[in-house]
């Protein structure tokens, strides 16, 4: 319950402005092009429609150059706080030569340090999305603290172009990926989403799989496939929303509801300090107890909601 | 079951007393005289002439020292085949990874050294004997057109023969064999086997062996073999047992028992003898991923219930289970009824996700079992997931396979292959018209070419297939016979075949008795009935074709009213096509894109009803069918896609609300079961809509379990909240 505490404490950061950087690359190929094209857009729709305030800019087709990566930057540099979050997403195909990562671009390619420099120039937490093939190879050189980084690729040398985004777009739609339903899609369930689906695409086409996803948000150190907040990975991933819906937000805004959200909070550190007695308790016991604080817990949230 | 040693060596070829050394040890071990020969071989060990060491060592099964000296033979004397032919019999001896390509490469060597080297071409022609191959045949004639005496090469014929079902031609082949040598052991072990095939216990075959060898256990080693390729599993594994009784050094012997006592589900005894093999020096591949097959056991579970044991791989289990349980349920109690019997013994099926893992279980066995395969009361089948999707129907192969328990028990396993594969060929469309195969491009060709076989050999089809299609066109032609049967004599007669069968009689003795003609009889009156019925498609194969085609280019040129006139024209002529691009796909597609749903729904309504089976089309007739409202043919739709490709989180969820929609509420609680079985990513999401599954359909207690199944994972989440608090409501 870790986490469910860290999200309402993400509320209030919630309402600060989340910036949507969505950039589709070279397709190379027409079934290519119109393939990253669809998803830039899909996307932009999706974060426009995503209840969470701030600026969407997608660049695409023949805008999406390094100069105006670097001009979207400074637009959102000069509007932005240190409250505030970047959402940066790549899409199309990257490339890595042993030393560089360089994401294809009409025009000049940019390269995961020349990114990693932009992304410097951002005040606050920002995630990386790069869907593009070779992605791997950049996730060193971009960590850094109050970042997440996650990649389509485990390195440099996974080369074919990949689904990942499509699954990235998905998840970001499907209210499934909401999986403690606290109506907000958080950067880890999304990324435990498009992981999950990218990884049943192969296994049902009985391809090899030629992507393996990965994410990084402690600033240093190897990305992993699957983040466990527990050991410390992907903590800062689970506190940041993307996309929200219903009406989570609304309550924490209502003086008249402070008790109750009071009392919600106590029941849910309950709930969690029960699981982790779980192991060690007998069955029957841990199940009328649960059972005792869910249903109360139900009853608090029916009274907040009304 | 190849001849393990090979004893044929030419002497002449050393041409030396340590020739004649080798010719003793030969000797002594084709008469039996097991210690002698052991003496002998140990002697020869250690000689300074490296082909004689290599023999020695190969005897005492040092492969490795063996192949050093065989290698230093050769390069000693490059010139010499016997050396080579010999090095390659020492890889088809030792039979792991590439050893039959090692093998097969030394004998394309020594024919090149001599092109009518004899036990050159024996050897090839056991590799394609190994691998079922009709050119064995050829290659065992050529061999004796080099060599008449070449009595391996004969014996090779009679075996063959005898896989074809054919014990006439074998029992003469066997005794050609005799005539060229009163020793040939292998050919007496066929004449033997002939008899204990046809239940005759006073052979006096093994007597005679056992005279000249008095340990030549590999006499029933073979008859062991017969017996398992005729799926006569409890005999062949008695033949096998008493192999190494006779001689427990046997270790191909001991590994096929192993191999057949695991088929039975026999595993503990299964695993020490194929243990006893590997510590032995014994590790071919067979008893290798016997071995690995066994130890993945631990990655699967068990269900049993009083006729059925299931095993599912843990990681689809949830999924799979209640499908495979529902339909092996269903198809044992409709066989119950249809062949009037109960079995003795519950149903074993497993289901292996790898097909790899499955194909173990096929090794060393004829036929395709490309899908599924049948011993006794086990099945062995590919799991949906060892495929793309919708290359497969799982559940028209689990009817097909136990269609083969049934009969098999029904006949005491005395059945020819032809008639069990095609009874089970038939059962599959007897399910529903939509199961089982269509009429393939291949099957056209072959009725257009008349390629059948007369039914008297067809058998012969399945085992040693002549060219590369044979065995799926010999499954085909065997369904259609059985559909002709039934079609025409009605059902019942089908049951009098089995029972006919069942007495140990020959096909065309059955077709006499049964039917009331000869079976050249029978062939003449099936194949004028199969062209008949195949006529609109064999004639307009080639206009079809062309037509397909031209109806995919305008497809893709976006010329839809072309696409739609060229399809309609010919999508009848061979109306059973409904594989990838189907006429029925592309005259959807193309009354998609001009905006006709209710006509493109109705192509697919026809695919789906003539046995279309892609998921993804499927999937996409569903929608349109929910678009325009058509709830109860769009779970239908889905419902379909369940018994090709079940591992489909979206599929279950679709089908379960829908069955909600519907009042279908027991399906629906299956669904989401289905759901919560695959460990989704949204698992509290599953366990709701599957507790809103269990309160539709009046299961309060399971609702609530399910409901806080939910919230214990996502305590927050307010749908779960409120189907909690309602069901307290209601309490």
């Amino acid at each position: 319950m870790k986490f469910a505490i860290a999200l309402l404490a993400c509320a209030a950061a919630l309402e600060a402005k989340t910036f949507y950087l969505t950039v589709a690359g070279l397709g190379g190929e027409p079934e290519y092009e119109s393939r990253f094209i669809g998803w830039a857009k899909d996307l932009e729709s999706t974060e426009k429609a995503g209840g969470i305030e701030g600026k969407v800019i997608a660049l695409y087709g023949p805008a999406a150059t390094k100069d105006n990566i670097k001009a979207a930057f400074r637009q959102i540099g000069s509007e932005a706080t240190r409250n505030d979050a970047l959402v940066f997403v790549l899409i199309g195909h990257g490339t890595w030569d042993g030393y560089d990562y360089k994401f294809n671009l009409p025009g000049s390619d940019i390269t995961s340090f020349e990114i990693s420099n932009l992304l410097d120039t951002f005040p606050g937490k920002a995630l990386i999305v790069n869907t593009t093939s070779a992605s791997g190879a950049s996730l060193n050189q971009m960590e850094k603290p109050n970042r997440v980084i996650i990649t389509a690729t485990k390195s440099g040398t996974e080369r074919n172009a990949t689904v990942f985004a499509r699954y990235w777009v998905e998840a970001l739609r499907d209210p499934t990926a909401d999986t403690d339903k606290n109506e907000v899609i958080t950067a880890l369930e999304a990324y435990r989403y498009a992981q999950q689906k990218t990884a049943q695409f192969y296994d049902s086409q009985k391809r090899i799989a030629t992507e393996h996803p990965m994410m990084n948000d402690a600033g240093k150190g190897e990305g992993v496939r699957d983040p466990n907040p527990q050991k410390g990975e992907g903590r800062l991933a689970a506190t940041f929303g993307l996309v929200r819906f219903g009406s989570a937000q609304k309550a924490a805004q209502n003086p008249a509801k402070q008790a109750l959200l009071k009392r919600k909070q106590e029941l849910e550190e309950q709930i969690d300090k029960l699981k982790y007695q779980k192991a060690a308790m007998d069955t029957t016991e841990y199940r009328r107890q649960l059972t005792a604080l869910l249903t109360d817990l139900a009853r608090v949230q029916a009274d907040i909601d009304k | 079951m190849r001849t393990i040693w090979g004893f044929f060596v030419l002497s002449a070829a050393v041409g030396s007393a340590w020739g004649q050394g080798l010719s003793e040890c030969q000797n002594a071990r084709r008469h039996g005289r097991l210690a002698e020969a052991k003496a002998c071989y140990q002697k020869l060990a250690g000689s300074r002439d490296p082909y004689l060491r290599a023999e020695g060592l190969w005897a005492l099964r040092d492969f490795k020292g063996a192949n050093e000296a065989f290698r230093a033979a050769v390069a000693s004397q490059p010139d010499n085949a016997v050396y080579r032919v010999r090095w390659g019999r020492m890889f088809l001896d030792h039979a792991q990874g590439q050893d039959f390509s090692t093998a097969a490469d030394l004998f394309r060597e020594a024919l090149k050294i001599d092109p009518k080297n004899g036990p050159a071409l024996v050897g090839l022609a056991l590799i394609a004997a190994d691998n079922w191959e009709q050119k064995a045949a050829e290659l065992a004639a050529s061999a004796l057109k080099s060599d008449p005496k070449l009595v391996e090469a004969q014996e090779l014929l009679a075996r063959m023969a005898l896989e074809d079902n054919n014990p006439e031609k074998a029992r003469q082949e066997a005794d050609k064999a005799l005539a060229m040598s009163p020793e040939a052991l292998d050919a007496m072990a066929i004449r033997a086997t002939i008899d204990w095939m046809e239940d005759r216990s006073d052979s006096p075959w093994m007597d005679r062996i056992l005279k000249i060898n008095p340990v030549y256990g590999e006499a029933y080693a073979l008859a062991g073999h017969f017996f398992v390729i005729n799926r006569r599993y409890e005999e062949g594994i008695r033949f096998y047992r008493k192999a190494i009784e006779l001689n427990p050094d046997l270790w191909e012997a001991r590994s096929e028992l192993g191999v057949n006592l695991m088929r039975l589900g026999r595993e503990d005894e299964a695993r020490k003898l194929l243990t006893q093999c590997y510590e032995n020096g014994y590790q071919s591949d067979a008893t290798v991923n016997s071995l690995r097959l066994l130890d993945s056991y631990k990655n699967y579970e068990t269900f049993r219930t009083p006729k059925t044991i299931l095993r599912l791989n843990k990681k689809e289990a949830g999924v799979l289970r209640p499908y495979f349980q529902a339909e092996l349920d269903r198809a044992i109690a409709t066989y119950e009824r249809k062949y009037h019997m109960k079995l003795n013994a519950p149903v074993q099926l497993e289901v292996y996700p790898n097909h790899e893992d499955f194909a173990v279980r096929t090794m060393g066995m004829p036929g395709l079992g490309a899908l599924g395969v049948t011993f006794g009361h086990v099945v062995a089948m590919d799991s949906p997931s060892a495929r793309p999707p919708g290359q497969f129907h799982w559940a028209s192969t689990l009817w097909h396979e136990i269609s083969h328990v049934f009969i098999l028990s029904a006949t005491n396993h005395r059945v020819p292959r032809w008639f069990t594969e095609g009874i089970a060929v038939h059962e599959e469309t007897a399910v529903s018209p939509d199961w089982g195969d269509r009429l393939d491009p291949h099957a056209i060709k072959a009725i257009a070419e008349k390629k059948l076989l007369p039914i008297a050999e067809l058998d012969r089809g399945f085992v040693h297939p002549s060219y590369p299609q044979q065995v799926i066109i010999s499954y085909f032609q065997a369904g259609q016979i059985c559909d002709y049967i039934v079609e025409r004599w009605g059902s019942d007669r089908l049951l009098s075949m089995v029972k006919a069968f069942s007495g140990n009689k020959t096909t065309p003795e059955v077709i006499q008795q049964e039917l009331g003609m000869r079976s050249e009889q029978f062939d003449t009156e099936f194949l004028a009935w199969l062209e008949k019925r195949t006529k609109t498609q064999v004639e307009n194969f080639a206009r079809w074709k062309q037509g397909a085609q031209q109806t995919a280019k305008a497809l893709e040129a976006k010329k839809f009213d072309e696409a739609l006139r060229e399809g309609a024209a010919i999508r009848d002529l061979y109306p059973d096509y409904v594989e990838a691009n189907s006429v029925y796909e592309m005259m959807a597609d193309a009354y998609a894109a001009l905006g006709n749903k209710t006509a493109a729904v109705a192509q697919l309504e026809k695919y789906a009803a003539v046995g279309g089976r892609n998921p993804a089309v499927l999937k996409k007739l569903a929608a349109w069918q929910s678009e325009m409202g058509h709830k109860a043919e769009a779970a239908a739709a889905l419902a379909k896609v369940n018994y090709v490709y079940p591992l489909d989180e979206d599929l279950h969820r679709r089908l379960g609300a829908l069955d909600l929609e519907l009042g279908r509420n027991e399906e629906a609680v299956r669904e989401f079961q289905a759901v919560v079985g695959g460990r989704p990513g949204d698992m509290a999401g599953a366990q709701y809509q599957l507790a809103r599954a269990y309160l539709a359909a009046r299961r309060k207690d399971e609702a609530r379990e399910a409901v806080l199944d939910a919230l214990e994972i996502a305590p927050g989440y307010k749908d779960a909240q409120r189907l909690l608090l309602e069901l307290d409501g209601k309490d």
